[in-house]
């Protein structure tokens, strides 16, 4: 079906579900990129609420720390596409080929495994506080919304993971192949080059991977 | 058989731990040094607000708690929290804790955390410091911002000030700039907050309320303990607890020496000023809390009722 | 094995694992998992052991992340973005040229004046770099300045990024340690101007020596104050994080997001379109949610390290050397300048913070330490925000140093034609500059604790 007949082939059924993902990855961000403008506001009110009209937001704080589950993982599985969760390449820059593959792959599964953990584990602390009772400190607040976001997050990045296990696999399969849809690592100077692209704007155009 | 008990606490050890620190002594002499406690301060073992998550997963045997962090997470405590209720001191709180800790209803309720209930923290009242006039009556309070969370917060509203938001870290600069006028803690808390270096006055008893903080233990832990450890540990409850008081005596020495110091005005409410607090701002939450725990199907004006048969 | 040696066993794994290049976020949560599991089952036998253990570790990617002060982060960052999106950099620079053009090295000292401007508002110091990289180089070498110099000014001139508000890294470290994040705001100020002075000296000096970065002259004064309605924007963002927080009228939450909507309205002023905005929310959510995740990841290690009790032990193991404080303090720092050649600001602070924070307090003698019976002479609150601008600073420093500093390779980058050695030559000065800087910390702690004293 895939690459592993064919070498240079394109594994079609990957890319398809590769860009699937990515789909729901970038509504993530989205939300969280909107979350964090609707914070912004929101103390913006808070502030001119409190000086001017002696109303401050009520249960400010309270509000605020449950909102921030959005932006603190909405974005967690297009970073992890993106190569965006920081890590030190020193000693990874210097294997090429197939033991740069494996490297990469074992990497990704370590990861792959201690998501599902904390999956399992974010579940068990949403259901808690969904079935015994959980609330906020000033206004009572339900948490339980806010720490479901958790596992449904940590979930697309297990998927994301996946994928990339599926093509970091194919890669030591067949060294030579086209990474697709894979983060790939990069010397210090095109590291500084892409610092430069995220300065400027200019990673719109190949997003989906930095292949 | 050595058993080692780990305790999640928040915080530096303070008088608000001392009973911990002096169960743990008692268990040695108990015991001949078997069983033991690793009291773990600074939130090291546990966020305080998930301090009952822990002891539901096992993660660690014992831990403080209060209630108001989360109120849902344990309803029936928070009576012990109702504003105005009128404790007069201490030693009168640790009884109607240890009433109200003993109640069916509540132990059932600890229990969905598979927790049991080992001994209160008894809290002073949470007085206001605050800057400008002081206020002499309950309508000096109205349009008063104040910073003053949950309960107190909701009673404060009733009688027309603006509970605002800020942490506790922040409240001396809060009252300084005038973000807000005063801000309700308990003395220790004032002091460490240093609140009272930006006010000049300081309400001696109006006692609005106090969060409730027991000491939880795991029940599968206790049960898997040895009689004679069981034994030691229960009877070592009231000990600690006196220690405590010993130590809070000294946070209160220490406390109106700054006031003292610091020239700040004590104001002291006559009984008919403290009796329209508690019609304004006390009842009618009262009767709206135990509407909500009947809803959820606790019996809220039992509760309700032992804990003031325990004070009038 | 005891849970001491688990806690010693696993902080070596960790090490490994970051070190061939797991990504630090999710090494550091496996190993704190790993972890929380063996010490678990010691207690409650490998079943239920293994259940508590992922449980436990479940519930701090959410506790730990749901907190009030860390929602400044994308406040903070989202100026940095927004500023740069709507142009304000360019004018800053157009600014500052106009203004100080006429000194010796007149240019790049306006270069270091407009790197701190956007340092206040950007709390990313590569980024800083890159931008200033293409705004300024090209108009110094136009007239006559070298590469090296104008290549070296820029990627030192990044640094100054985060120590002068709104810094992200400074919040980092507040929040790891407990500390106030205002005050740790208001406490690089002062260190991130001092570093900007002694930049500008040393450039003044070298230039009227060498001869190689001649005065710009020639601007009208009406031209001058043309060019300063364009730096107001940013100007306000620092007036108004420092002046909210350093009165205490609002929180840095609040002080954030009212920057934030100003930069936001003058961007929309100055011509910004909402595709930028887009662009400028995007970045700033990915940024935020690998910070969040390195944060939380660090932290379940964290907890681990909390039930081996590996914190505790290497406080009394440092107190026990019985060396004096301050060399310890001094081989504390070194330490942090080897490391951060190799690592990254952020990553090195949240890895080592937990173990290497609570020594340096003991060493000053806890922390509820009166300054009189300190060992470093403060009380151990000041101490903290002392020690934190200090390892921040020593992080910045190591972005110019080799082998792999990366702000000159951002500034090579974006000037192929300038190869990275010579930006690292051209660095050299500012290196010696920044050591210099951070002695006089050292010896002088109120530069960096006479704001927060009186707050
Ligand atoms: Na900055
Ligand atoms: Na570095």
């Amino acid at each position: 079906m895939t690459s592993q007949t064919a070498p240079s082939g394109r594994p079609e059924t990957y890319i398809r579900f590769d860009g699937a993902l990515g789909r729901i990855e970038n509504l993530f961000n989205l939300i969280a990129a909107a979350s964090i403008l609707a914070l912004m506001l929101l103390a913006v009110v808070q502030i001119i609420g409190r000086t001017f009209f002696n109303s401050p937001v009520p249960g400010f704080i309270d509000l605020t720390e449950q909102a921030m589950a959005a932006f603190a993982f909405g974005g967690i599985a297009y970073c992890q596409r993106v190569g965006g969760h920081i890590r030190m390449e020193i000693v990874l820059g210097r294997f090429k080929g197939r033991a740069l593959w494996i490297a990469e792959l074992v990497g990704v599964v370590l990861i792959w495994l201690v998501v599902a953990a904390l999956i399992y584990g974010s579940w068990f602390h949403f259901e808690r506080s969904y079935q015994i009772g959980d609330s906020t400190i000033d206004v009572g607040l339900p948490t339980w919304p806010s720490k479901l976001l958790v596992p449904v997050a940590l979930s697309l990045l297990w998927l994301r993971l996946s994928m990339q296990i599926y093509g970091y696999l194919r890669l030591v399969l067949h060294p030579d192949a086209e990474p697709i849809a894979v983060p790939v690592i990069e010397d210090v100077t095109t590291a500084a080059q892409h610092e430069i692209e995220e300065a400027f704007g200019e990673d719109g155009a190949n997003e989906g991977g930095r292949a | 058989q050595d058993v080692t008990w780990n305790v999640s606490v928040w915080g530096k050890r303070r008088a608000f731990t001392e009973h911990l620190e002096k169960l743990n002594e008692l268990l040695a002499q108990k015991t001949d040094g078997k069983f033991k406690l690793n009291i773990a301060y600074g939130e090291a073992l546990s966020k305080s607000r998930e301090n009952l998550d822990g002891i539901s997963i096992g993660a660690f045997e014992m831990a403080q708690i209060c209630a108001s962090y989360h109120e849902d997470k344990n309803p029936t405590l928070t009576v012990l929290e109702l504003p105005f209720l009128g404790v007069p001191d201490l030693k009168t709180q640790i009884e109607v804790d240890e009433a109200l800790y003993h109640h069916p209803a509540v132990q059932k309720d600890l229990a969905r955390w598979n927790a049991k209930l080992l001994m209160s923290s008894p809290m002073p009242q949470y007085n206001f410091v605050g800057k400008g006039d002081a206020p002499k009556k309950v309508e000096d309070f109205s349009g008063m911002r104040v910073r003053a969370l949950g309960g107190i917060g909701k009673a404060m509203e009733t009688i027309g000030a603006v509970p605002t938001t800020v942490t506790a870290a922040e409240t001396f600069q809060a009252i300084d700039s005038g973000t807000v006028r005063s801000a309700s803690f308990a003395p220790h808390a004032h002091l460490s907050f240093k609140t009272y270096e930006a006010s000049n006055w300081w309400t001696t008893n109006l006692n609005p309320g106090t969060v409730n903080c027991p000491v939880v233990i795991n029940i599968d832990a206790y049960n898997a303990l040895p009689d004679d450890y069981k034994q030691a540990l229960d009877s070592s409850v009231k000990e600690s607890l006196d220690h405590y008081l010993a130590e809070y005596d000294k946070v209160y020495d220490q406390w109106y020496k700054t006031l003292d110091e610091m020239k700040i005005e004590q104001v002291t409410f006559d009984k008919d000023e403290l009796t329209a607090f508690k019609h304004k701002a006390g009842e009618p939450l009262w009767q709206a809390w135990v509407e909500e725990m009947n809803a959820k199907g606790i019996p809220g004006q039992e509760l309700l009722d032992l804990v003031q048969s325990k004070l009038n | 094995m005891t849970p001491f040696e688990i806690g010693l066993l696993m902080t070596g794994l960790l090490l490994v694992l970051v070190v061939i290049g797991m990504r630090v976020a999710f090494a550091a949560a496996l190993v704190g998992t790993l972890g929380l599991i063996a010490i678990f089952s010691m207690r409650l036998g490998f079943e239920k052991g293994f259940v508590a253990a992922l449980k436990m570790a479940g519930t701090i990617p959410h506790s730990k992340s749901v907190t009030y002060s860390l929602s400044v982060l994308p406040t903070f960052i989202l100026i940095g973005f927004l500023a740069f999106y709507a142009g304000f950099t360019r004018q800053l620079f157009e600014a500052a040229k106009r203004w100080l053009g006429w000194l010796p090295g007149g240019m790049a000292v306006g270069t270091v004046f407009a790197t701190a401007g956007f340092a206040a508002v950007s709390g990313a110091s590569v980024a800083t770099a890159a931008v200033f990289a293409r705004v300024a180089i090209p108009e110094m070498l136009d007239v006559g300045y070298s590469k090296r110099l104008s290549a070296a000014v820029v990627a030192a001139g990044g640094t100054l990024a985060s120590l002068i508000p709104p810094s992200a890294i400074l919040v980092i470290y507040a929040i790891l340690v407990e500390q106030s994040v205002a005050k740790l705001l208001i406490a690089g100020f002062l260190p991130g101007l001092f570093s900007a002075l002694i930049y500008i000296l040393i450039i003044v000096g070298i230039s009227a020596f060498r001869g190689d970065a001649p005065p710009v002259r020639g601007f009208t004064w009406s031209q001058r104050i043309q060019s300063v309605p364009g730096t107001l924007p940013i100007l306000a963002v620092v007036a108004i994080i420092f002046g909210s927080l350093y009165f205490g009228i609002a929180t840095p939450t609040e002080a954030g997001a009212l920057g934030a909507f100003v930069v936001l309205i003058a961007a929309f002023i100055n011509g910004m379109r909402t595709k930028q905005l887009g662009q400028a929310l995007h970045e700033t959510a990915k940024l935020t949610v690998m910070i969040f995740t390195l944060i939380w990841g660090v932290l379940v290690y964290v907890r681990f390290l909390g039930f081996a009790g590996l914190p505790d032990a290497f406080r009394d193991f440092i107190v026990s050397l019985h060396f004096s404080p301050w060399l310890t303090l001094v081989i504390i720092l070194c330490a942090y300048a080897v490391l951060g050649m190799f690592m990254d600001a952020i990553g090195m602070l949240v890895l080592t913070l937990p173990v290497v924070y609570p020594a340096v307090m003991a060493l000053n003698g806890g922390e509820t330490v009166s300054a009189a019976d300190s060992a470093f002479g403060m009380s151990g609150e000041l101490c903290a925000i002392w020690f934190g601008i200090l390892v921040v600073k020593m992080a910045e420093l190591c972005l110019i140093t080799p082998p792999i500093g990366l702000n000159c390779f951002v500034v090579s980058g974006v000037r192929p034609d300038i190869p990275v050695q010579e930006v690292f030559r051209g660095c050299a000065p500012f290196f010696v500059a920044d050591v210099l800087t951070i002695a006089l910390l050292v010896a002088f702690p109120a530069i960096i604790t006479i704001l927060p004293a009186i707050m």
